[in-house]
């Protein structure tokens, strides 16, 4: 199944989902029906979005790098982390189109990170060619670099972003967090509102 | 209804330079006072279909906000380094689209107490500031606040907060639905004998004046809300301006100058139209409610061979006195979900450490709510500052996203002259003007009062039961949202930018309003406030006007 075929069927499935819990929510608002669709096209506007391609801005060298660096970040440890998400990928896309404001530095410090990697393991070809463990070891010395930091803000964007973006590949970030993408909901909202008995001025401090 | 168009040859009454929260609120009224109306916008004119819920692109893309690469600006922390161009965000962020950042703010709405107007003379004189009274009493603004929650539509519960201010009216809608942060808020704040109330917020409750309810996706800080149930200008006052057919708003039209005649008096303004074909607009009064940036830059950009550093400046203060409201920030993981994404940002506040306390060692006080903050994205970003950032620790805490809440604490920050908005002298905009400057360094006192706060928020989430609670660290600020101080109102030229009436000391036709005006930087939530200064400022403007009193003012002004 290619990707494409993945978001039209699952935007298909939100899609009636949504219209479903609008039609009951604003129902019981008693708004014009117009409202429904207004706020569908809101939550559904980021698939109308121009997805970013196959461009391209690392080396394959450095993709892999770059998505080691990922898996660490957000590991598959039973669930699915950052490499499920296609976040190296959107890393590389977003670097080539809608991040290319922050491409340059990114290379320099990158080539710092590769060499201060190189000087370290002499003898390992690269930081995507060491075990997992060992990985993570070599990050704690660099953790609190600017270039990490940048690499932990990308790799969320890439986790958490709307799809249309190329990561957060079948919503395996939203899922993680348990967020719903349905942007239209009723209370209760969560447990603790359930029975809430509503607010009271001189009300006695609750159990 | 036929919506004006004005030939830029033809003198208007008034160039209004900035739609959002005060520009909004100041074309509705002089419109409707019978004047004809040039409202201003940099950015493009949306309709709400448009509006995304989009992270990525609202939050760090440009979406409806300043661009940093086409409005590019520069930070600094101390006035002797070169600033740094800010990449990833602007410094100060706002919205750039017709309605300005009352689309994309929280619409938290609580008033000013009568103690942020006059604090300078309760407690003495802070050194090194430019800690002031303001040349108004709450009792001035009153009035204005309750237009603000009639006419643009404030959800609230009068008399729930013992602390608040006289109110002349109660809230025209009841307050949004108690959240689960709102339930514990509520619950950890009464056992340790606090305050809480429901939040007021320019959010429907119920259908109010032909917009509809909140439908509770969720999507308030920082987007535009598609359903028009957040009170933004773009979907109140703006229209009802428009229906006056004496007031034409000009999206796309990138203000770069106030023109000026060799008496002195402002005659128009210069702009770029979305073709960026330079253009001018006659006036016979200009008002700037561009924010407090770009209403400094656009003054010090304005400055010709009568006003070398810039209009409206023999006082030196124009940009100065910057105040961002320091944001101490505590979250707390629960047993059960809350589910934060959903609905309105907060739904309960305490108002309890508000008033500054001698006793504490430090100027300063605060509001304190019960709110998760962002969306998810810009959520998981956040906690990586707080705690683990990566890993398998971090993703556990990203796992409980749907059980966590926290608190924001809003605090005072003091006016330091060293704090400003200044033009760069290198880095320019994309069309040539020269970028913002900002130069920042939150007072000690700021610093020291979010940390209380954010420990009293700490304490209450503690009480209501929180598995575990993690305080954000109090780190100097880099961004900011509140946009404040910048052209200070007052009573002595020297002293202040603005009279007591938003009338410039120097330039009688030039009227600014917005977050610049404000003398002090009250508790947070500044645009309730903004909104309640638009609509005093209009209606003196208006009677100027009426009088024949807007090139040439009376003596006793």
């Amino acid at each position: 199944m290619t990707n494409g075929e993945e978001s039209g069927n699952r935007g298909e499935v939100s899609r009636r989902a949504f219209v479903r819990v609008a039609l009951a929510t604003l129902g019981g608002m008693c708004l014009a029906p117009d409202w429904i669709t207004i706020a569908q096209a809101a939550h559904e506007a980021h698939s109308a979005t121009a997805a970013a391609g196959d461009a391209s801005f690392l080396t394959s060298a450095e993709l892999a790098d770059v998505d080691a660096m990922t898996a660490q970040i957000i590991p598959s440890d039973g669930t699915p982390g950052a490499r499920e998400a296609g976040v190296a990928k959107f890393i590389d896309r977003a670097l080539a189109t809608f991040l290319s404001r922050m491409g340059a530095e990114f290379r320099t410090q990158l080539e710092a990170f590769r060499r201060a990697f190189a000087a370290r393991h002499p003898n390992v070809a690269s930081f995507s060619a060491l075990p997992f463990d060992q990985q993570t070891e070599f990050l704690r010395t660099v953790e609190r670099t600017p270039f990490f930091q940048t690499m932990r803000m990308l790799t969320v964007f890439g986790m958490f972003s709307t799809p249309s973006y190329g990561g957060n590949r079948n919503n395996v970030g939203w899922q993680l967090l348990g967020f719903e993408d349905r942007h239209i909901f009723q209370p209760p909202f969560g447990y603790y509102d359930r029975d809430y008995p509503g607010f009271s001025i001189t009300g006695a401090p609750s159990a | 209804m036929t919506i004006a168009r004005f030939k830029t040859s033809e003198q208007v009454d008034f160039a209004i330079v900035g739609s959002g929260a005060a520009g909004g609120v100041m074309a509705r009224e002089l419109s409707r006072g019978g004047f004809s109306v040039v409202l201003f916008e940099q950015g493009p004119r949306l309709t709400p279909t448009e509006f995304e819920h989009d992270e990525l692109k609202y939050w760090y893309l440009g979406g409806i906000t300043n661009d940093p690469e086409k409005n590019p600006q520069t930070f600094r922390s101390d006035p002797t380094q070169k600033a740094q161009r800010t990449i990833v965000k602007p410094a100060l962020w706002y919205a750039r689209t017709v309605g300005g950042s009352s689309l994309h703010y929280t619409a938290n709405n609580w008033r000013f107490h009568e103690v942020d107007f006059d604090e300078r003379s309760r407690l003495g004189a802070i050194p090194g500031t430019g800690f002031e009274d303001w040349p108004i009493r709450y009792a001035d603004l009153e009035p204005y606040y309750t237009k603000v929650e009639w006419e643009i539509g404030v959800s609230g519960l009068a008399g729930a907060n013992p602390f608040d201010p006289p109110r002349t009216k109660p809230y025209p809608m009841p307050p949004l639905p108690t959240k689960s942060s709102g339930v514990l808020f509520e619950r950890g704040a009464r056992k340790l004998g606090l305050h809480p109330f429901p939040a007021p917020l320019a959010i429907n409750s119920q259908p109010y004046r032909g917009r509809p309810a909140c439908i509770h996706c969720g999507f308030c800080h920082g987007f535009a809300c598609e359903v028009t149930a957040k009170a933004s200008t773009l979907t109140t006052m703006i229209p009802e301006a428009e229906a006056t057919g004496r007031c034409e708003v000009r999206s796309e039209s990138y203000v770069v100058q106030v023109e000026m005649d060799k008496r002195g008096r402002a005659t128009g303004v210069r702009y770029f139209d979305r073709d960026n074909r330079e253009q001018r607009q006659r006036a016979r009064a200009v008002i700037l409610c561009a924010n407090g940036a770009e209403t400094p830059r656009l003054l010090l950009m304005s400055a010709n061979e009568m006003f070398p550093h810039g209009l409206a400046n023999s006082s030196g203060l124009v940009g100065k006195y910057l105040m961002f409201n320091y944001t101490g920030r505590a979250s707390g993981v629960f047993e059960h979900e809350l589910n934060e994404y959903k609905s309105v940002q907060t739904s309960r506040v305490v108002h309890d450490f508000y008033d500054s306390d001698p006793k504490r060692g430090f100027y300063g006080g605060g509001g304190i709510d019960a709110r998760i903050g962002p969306q998810p994205m810009v959520w998981a970003q956040r906690i990586g500052e707080e705690g683990p950032s990566w890993g398998s620790e971090y993703k556990a805490r990203l796992a409980e996203f749907s059980r966590t809440t926290g608190i924001y604490a809003h605090g005072t920050s003091l006016p330091v002259e060293t704090n400003n908005v200044t033009l760069d002298p290198e880095l320019k905009d994309a069309w040539g003007m020269p970028a913002i400057r900002v130069t920042y360094r939150d007072h000690p006192d700021d610093l020291a009062n979010a940390t209380f706060l954010r420990d009293r928020g700490a304490e209450i989430l503690e009480a209501a039961g929180a598995l575990r609670v993690t305080k954000a660290p109090v780190v100097p600020s880099t961004l900011a949202v509140h946009l404040l101080g910048t052209c200070r109102m007052g009573n002595d030229p020297a002293k202040s930018v603005i009279d007591r009436y938003h009338r410039s000391h120097d330039v009688p036709n030039l009227f600014l309003c917005d977050g610049s005006s404000l003398v002090t930087s009250g508790r947070g939530q500044p645009t309730m406030t903004i909104q309640a200064l638009a609509f005093r400022a209009a209606e003196h403007i208006a009677n100027f006007a009426r009088r024949g009193e807007i090139t040439t003012p009376p003596r006793s002004a």
